[in-house]
């Protein structure tokens, strides 16, 4: 078993992570529309998780069976999934893979539920190491005045309700979201993460992702050619 | 008190699990769910509150893990953490609980079997200990050994080979009879090397099955009468009846409720309709007597 960083596929791995209404997927979307028209095979990864363990999360949920160990594990067993179906696949056939969200998120969301933080990021050394991953950094409350224009309240699990901090969802979210920006500000300097100021206009932040990818595409370039 | 290989889960108060985990390992096909059989009822007729349960079971994953095994359709690193949160789930919601309860919890297999299986698969060993360190360490762990060419007269004359047991997920070959002792050779191989790193006590399995269960009871009794020993110095220590006095039958001589019996007083949450462990019986009618059993246990 080759762990995060061993591997070395003809493929490339972009990756975006930061907390809900940082803004990270509409900057992954401009991403992908530009290498495609540059004439990259880049393949957006959506994942659809295999049906066993998609049921067992949904009911997990559902019915609040999870525990933050559960809720860690059964999404690193969905992760590991896509990981050997979906995304070493590509690697290997050379794609440009963009990933919304990747191991961080787990990182961030596993130790703001209380697992130990060496623990985890074990958990998830099988994992690819991506070749450029970036951190939408974004005040609490300007994501949190995004997130309510777009929709209606939420989940039991997103806004960590399970951890019993208040019955409120809306204050529950903000405390949770409020860890998981602690622990993201830690991961970005041990992971090498580039920090993009979500705040920037759109266009501005989308100029800075491309600037990076395509310092490292060259080679991706000439490995298309070569045989 | 208990304590973990090295995590600790989030919410796992191990101060107060005053109950006994006994763990029975060995590879497929080895007799493990006879014993078992045989020591609930045996612990039972002790005075014992006994949870017996194993691999795949919990209510979260449990089917899933079936149904995935049935369409061979998960990768080696998903299948193990599959296994993972299945483990979990049950150390959770029903091993704890029980422990807590006081239970003698029997174990169908433990982590070790998992760390086996994903060796054998090519997982990396350090990485699938890692993973497994937030288990709870047993009390005891029972390993029933057996060697490759004894195994195979009991699995081909009984029930016959299984697509996982002959790990025909592993090897290329077509061949189930070549295939199972191969993955079955690199199983026991694993078991070693685990029975001398988490100090098991082996236990041949090539005798009948009677002569296992009695090195099994008194193995049991010694885990259980440390016990008895540190908390009641003054209770009397609980004979074990000898190999000739055992009749063919499993009736162990009745031993009075003693202070060294660990009576339930408190069913471990299931979910409603779903597939658990199954705790002891009849608990209904016994329950002003675990009570004050528990309180004085409490008290001393």
């Amino acid at each position: 078993m080759k762990r995060y960083g061993e591997h070395r596929f003809p493929g490339r791995l972009f990756v975006v992570e930061g907390i809900d209404g940082s803004g990270k997927s509409t900057q992954l979307m401009l991403l992908h529309q530009w290498l495609k028209s540059e004439g990259y095979g880049v393949v957006f990864s959506e994942w659809n998780s295999s049906l066993v363990v998609k049921d067992t999360t949904k009911r997990g949920k559902k019915k609040k069976l999870l525990t933050p160990a559960t809720f860690c594990l059964i999404h690193a067993t969905d992760f590991a999934d896509r990981m050997e179906r979906n995304i070493i696949p590509l690697l290997k056939a050379g794609a440009i893979v963009l990933c919304d969200r990747y191991i961080y998120t787990a990182f961030a969301r596993d130790i703001a539920r209380g697992l130990d933080p060496a623990w985890v990021r074990e958990l998830y050394s099988f994992a690819v190491k991506p070749t450029g991953a970036f951190y939408f950094r974004v005040p609490l409350e300007v994501s949190i005045t995004r997130l309510h224009a777009a929709r209606n309240g939420f989940k039991y699990y997103e806004a960590g309700l399970d951890l019993g901090m208040t019955e409120d969802p809306d204050e529950s979210f903000r405390l949770f979201q409020g860890r998981i920006v602690e622990e993201y500000e830690k991961i970005v300097p041990e992971f090498g993460l580039n920090v993009i100021d979500a705040t920037l206009p759109i266009e501005t932040q989308q100029e800075q992702m491309r600037e990076l990818v395509i310092s490292k595409l060259e080679r991706a370039k000439q490995l298309r050619v070569a045989p | 008190m208990k304590t973990t290989n090295g995590v600790t889960l989030p919410g796992m108060e191990l101060s107060d699990l005053v109950g006994k985990l006994i763990v029975i390992e060995g590879t497929d096909g080895v007799g493990r769910s006879t014993q078992i059989a045989l020591l609930k009822e045996w612990l039972e007729q002790k005075g014992h509150a006994v949870l017996d349960t194993g691999l795949s079971r919990s209510g979260l994953v449990g089917k899933g893990i079936k149904r995935a095994k049935e369409g061979h359709t998960l990768g080696r690193i998903t299948l193990t953490l599959f296994y993972g949160t299945d483990f979990s789930d049950r150390l959770e919601h029903e091993i704890v609980p029980a422990l807590r309860a006081g239970f003698v919890v029997l174990t169908d297999r433990y982590i070790y079997s998992l760390i086996a299986r994903a060796i054998v698969r090519g997982l990396d060993p350090e990485w699938v200990r890692k993973v497994y360190s937030f288990a709870i360490k047993p009390d005891a762990v029972f390993y029933l050994k057996i060697g490759v060419d004894d195994l195979i007269p009991r699995v081909v004359f009984t029930r016959g080979f299984d697509y996982w047991e002959s790990g025909m997920d592993v090897y290329t070959t077509e061949d189930m009879y070549e295939s199972f002792r191969r993955y079955q050779t690199s199983m026991l191989e694993q078991f070693d090397h685990l029975a001398e790193e988490y100090k098991f006590k082996v236990i041949d399995a090539t005798p009948e099955p009677r002569k296992i269960f009695e090195k099994l009871r008194a193995g049991i009794t010694k885990v259980l009468e440390g016990e008895a020993h540190r908390q009641a110095p003054d209770s009397p220590v609980i004979a074990v009846p000898t190999a000739a006095a055992m009749p063919a039958v499993p009736v162990p001589a009745p031993t009075p409720i003693t202070s060294a019996s660990r009576i339930m007083h408190k069913t471990p949450e299931a979910e409603p309709g779903e597939e658990r462990a199954t705790a002891s019986p009849a608990k209904p009618k016994s329950e002003p007597v675990a009570e004050a059993d528990a309180k004085s246990e409490v008290a001393r």
